[in-house]
């Protein structure tokens, strides 16, 4: 393993430009999210790591060396792709065996052992003789892994792996990720535009916008403390709500109406216009003041959740609520929110 | 067999369908009727049964002689036109080249040219600058006419191919030498073969080309047949054209088990 | 090595063999066919084009190609019908029937029809015994001859281009109006033949492209009294050795292609953009 260092990068493709002069350094044995919606750029930044995309600018270092102008093949990296990429005409067996064949690594007994014990991680041994197409998808995703750790890359890089499975076998997979992970300690960059998904699994989360990092930093920090109004609506469902910050009585408030006032956390310094995020799971909503009335417009049932949309004012706000918390249609219920959890941040 | 068709008009078409196979295989049919013939007249149905005009054709100077031209090209033809047109459709399939459109469009060009057109020039083209014809000539001008194929029947095998295979062998450790050896060339191989074998029985059978670019020694065997039955043909040449279509049935057995010939039923 | 670089590779070889094996003959036919004593000259073209048993010649072959392009249309189009609508094996069977002439010699093919159409031959002896010919009918050596030869040789590309056509259009759409009250043979007029008349159309002029400009069928089977152009060509090249004379022909030939294309291209590129 090794560490990786992003500098500057910048790749526009024709006269589109993608990334606007990005640098990351991922420590060695870090697992990094790159995180954010479509055309952000994640995908693409991971590529030029891999060496499948060229740089416009910026350079690339993989464990102190310069990699920038190698092609994938002289990198010592591993890759998952979102459609597994398996070999159709080479048994599982051979598909895991293929990096060290390519790479030249161990005599025919060591590549073997290697086999084995990769297989052997994600629980496929008895399946080596199969061809892919005769394997489920969850199958298929392993063997894609078992294939990205054999050869004990330098750094792993993963593709939105997981996209294509169904939610119970990503759940699976993303806890054996993680404990594979850590037995093997792998730098590891981790593209998805899922935001649990990254939470979960990162020991960093990078959150790339428009071709620049927006906010980069640990799970809970980043959720915790979004700095943009991008990044509070991407991480955690947020309700953006334009307010005057007024002082009364000696401390913030977020004036949303007239008399619609919410108390805001004690050292808060901001003033005037401004906008607020209130996380749809940080509100509570209860039958009887205090708090902000507001009515109940639909309530939808997601099984362990319900999501309301209540109308308060002029506005629609979303709130989550656990399973057994029930209002009718039209009723009036009363909102708080803790002071700190309603971040103030810069449009 | 057709549905929802009332019952008179399904009637009509089994007798239609039975009608216009008969006017489809009919010389073939005829052809391997006549080669069985006991005289020498050529007629069918033919009177008797008798394999002696097979045992001259295969005794037959110069039958074998131009049987063995045309094997020759032919497997020539097949050498070249398979790597030609295979490494042509992996470029084009990369789409990476500007106007990959407009080079497909020319590797499939010699389909559009009349071949009588085509082998005029190459006759007077060849003649101006190398003189008189010979085996290069027929390996060349072959290999031009069955190129399309190959290039279209590996398009269409690399069309359903997973895209992202080659980048995975780069990330790998695959060079790309070895990503074509290991990893596209296996992909394509249905296609490959099937080309192949298109281009082995086009050349084999090719007439117009091999008319026009011949010489005293440089005969193929469909010129051959042609020769003969310009003048007073007896039941051999229907000998050698059954055995000719034997070969044909069998090549298309093999394609049948490469690719599956219902391909064939959309372009 | 870059992306581009390896795949230019690939692509080389065979550029390469097209533009110098391929470009450069016709381009060198284009240049024969013009050429003088006193330099380049247009009279291969006009020797050609105001004499009229050239004309005739010029008029049999486009003529013929019309008549042989419709009856492969006529015969063609139920036939695709038939296939696109058959159960799979016996749409395999019938692929088979129609894929088996296309990949014979077109010589044998040809031999098979002499056979048959021969003084002594089983069709007119057949026509003979019923009556509807005379004692010394037969049908070689005439233009009926040529035709029903190469309707069996161009059968099959018209078959295939309209079967492909055939094969994506929408089985229901002939439910819907089957339901809506028209008669099989209605929705056959109404539904269908519209929705392939590109393949009809393509399969039209590839057959007439090779129709024109076919060589060994109507030689064989019209005999040297009947000649079509590419028979003329031939005759130019092999015995009179006039070769300007003959790549002049073959100019025109590939014009009056074009003429007949070049409609055809514009408008399916119109299309597409």
């Amino acid at each position: 393993m090794a560490d990786v260092q992003l500098e500057n990068i910048r790749k526009s493709f024709g006269r589109h430009q993608v990334l606007h002069g990005v640098s990351l350094h991922v420590a060695s044995g870090e697992f990094v999210s790159l995180l954010g919606a479509s055309g952000c750029g994640k995908t693409t930044l991971l590529r030029i790591l891999a060496g499948l995309e060229s740089v416009t600018a910026g350079t690339v270092t993989i464990g102190g060396k310069d990699v920038t102008g190698l092609p994938p093949e002289k990198r010592d990296i591993a890759m998952m792709f979102q459609s597994y990429a398996l070999l159709p005409h080479l048994s599982v067996y051979e598909n895991v065996r293929f990096p060290l064949r390519m790479r030249r690594i161990g005599s025919r007994e060591e590549q073997d052992a290697r086999v084995r014990a990769a297989l052997e991680t994600v629980q496929l041994g008895h399946l080596g003789d199969r061809r892919p197409r005769q394997l489920s998808g969850g199958q298929q995703q392993r063997v894609a892994l078992a294939r990205a750790i054999v050869s004990n890359p330098k750094v792993l890089l993963l593709d939105e792996p997981l996209s294509n499975l169904d939610a119970r076998l990503r759940e699976d997979m993303q806890v054996e990720l993680i404990e594979i992970h850590k037995r093997l300690n792998l730098t590891t960059l981790f593209v998805t535009h899922d935001q649990e998904e990254a939470l979960s699994l990162s020991d960093r989360v990078v959150l790339l916008n428009a071709g620049r990092i927006e906010q980069e930093g640990a799970p809970g920090e980043i959720y915790a403390r979004p700095r943009t109004g991008f990044a509070s609506t991407f991480l955690g469902s947020a309700n953006m709500i334009d307010v005057d910050v007024v002082e009364e009585a000696g401390s913030a408030m977020a004036r949303i109406a007239p008399g619609i006032l919410l108390p805001l956390s004690p050292g808060e310094r901001a003033r005037g216009a401004a906008t607020v995020a209130l996380r749809q799971e940080d509100i509570m909503l209860s039958a009887t003041p205090p708090g902000v009335a507001a009515t109940v417009r639909t309530r939808v049932f997601l099984g362990a959740r319900n999501r309301y949309v209540l109308t308060l004012g002029d506005r629609s706000i979303r709130v989550l609520t656990p399973h057994d918390t029930v209002f009718p249609d039209g009723e009036t219920v009363f909102l708080t929110i803790p002071p700190e959890r309603v971040r103030v941040v810069d449009t | 067999m057709v549905r929802a068709a009332p019952f008179p008009l399904r009637i009509a078409g089994i007798v239609f369908v039975v009608l216009t196979g008969l006017l489809l295989l009919a010389p073939l049919i005829v052809v391997v009727g006549v080669s069985v013939s006991e005289n020498q007249f050529i007629a069918f149905p033919p009177k008797g049964f008798s394999l002696r005009w097979y045992q001259e054709v295969l005794s037959s100077s110069t039958y074998l002689a131009a049987g063995l031209v045309s094997l020759q090209i032919g497997l020539l033809v097949t050498v070249s036109a398979t790597l030609i047109g295979g490494a042509a459709a992996i470029a084009i399939h990369r789409r990476q080249l500007p106007a990959s459109e407009l080079i497909a469009t020319v590797f499939l060009s010699p389909l559009v040219l009349p071949t009588i057109i085509y082998a005029i020039g190459m006759l007077m083209f060849w003649s101006a600058v190398f003189g008189s014809v010979s085996m290069m000539t027929l390996w060349i001008s072959h290999t031009v006419i069955t190129l399309p194929y190959v290039v279209r029947t590996t398009l269409a095998v690399l069309a359903e191919s997973d895209p992202f295979l080659e980048e995975a062998a780069r990330t790998m450790g695959a060079g790309r030498l070895r990503c074509l050896w290991f990893v596209v060339v296996p992909q394509c191989l249905p296609g490959l073969a099937a080309g192949a074998f298109f281009a082995f029985n086009i050349s084999f059978d090719e007439a117009v080309l091999s008319l026009f670019l011949r010489k005293p020694g440089l005969t193929t065997l469909p010129v051959q047949v042609y020769g003969q039955l310009e003048f007073s043909p007896d039941p051999s040449v229907a000998a050698v054209s059954s055995i000719m279509i034997a070969l044909t049935i069998l090549l298309m057995i093999v394609i049948d088990r490469m690719l599956g010939l219902g391909k064939f039923a959309s372009p | 090595m870059s992306d581009r670089t390896e795949n230019l590779f690939l692509a080389l070889p065979g550029l390469l063999l097209l533009a110098l094996a391929f470009l450069l003959p016709i381009g060198q036919m284009l240049v024969l066919s013009v050429e003088g004593e006193d330099g380049p000259t247009l009279e291969h073209f006009s020797r050609f084009l105001l004499d009229p048993f050239y004309l005739g010649i010029l008029w049999r072959t486009v003529r013929l190609s019309l008549v042989i392009t419709a009856i492969c249309a006529l015969i063609g189009f139920p036939l695709a019908y038939i296939m696109a609508r058959a159960s799979p094996r016996t749409r395999l069977w019938l692929t088979i029937m129609v894929i088996l002439p296309l990949m014979t010699s077109v010589v044998i093919r040809t031999f098979g029809w002499m056979v048959v159409l021969t003084r002594s031959g089983l069709i007119p002896t057949l026509l003979r015994d019923m009556g509807l010919a005379e004692r010394n009918f037969a049908l070689m050596q005439t233009e009926t001859a040529i035709v029903i030869g190469m309707v069996q040789v161009l059968l099959p590309f018209m078959a295939l281009s309209i079967l492909g056509v055939l094969t994506r259009i929408d089985e229901r759409l002939e439910e819907a109006a089957r339901t809506m009250g028209c008669s099989f043979l209605q929705t056959v007029r109404v539904v269908i033949l519209p929705l392939s008349l590109p393949g009809i159309v393509a399969g039209s002029l590839l057959c007439f492209t090779l129709s024109a400009s076919s060589f060994v069928t109507p030689s064989l089977l019209g005999g040297a009294r009947i000649q079509v152009l590419a028979a003329s060509i031939y005759k130019s090249v092999t015995q009179v050795l006039d070769w300007p004379f003959a790549a002049a022909q073959a100019v025109i030939l590939f014009a009056g292609i074009l003429l007949v294309l070049a409609p055809y291209i514009r408008l399916t590129r119109q299309d597409r953009g």
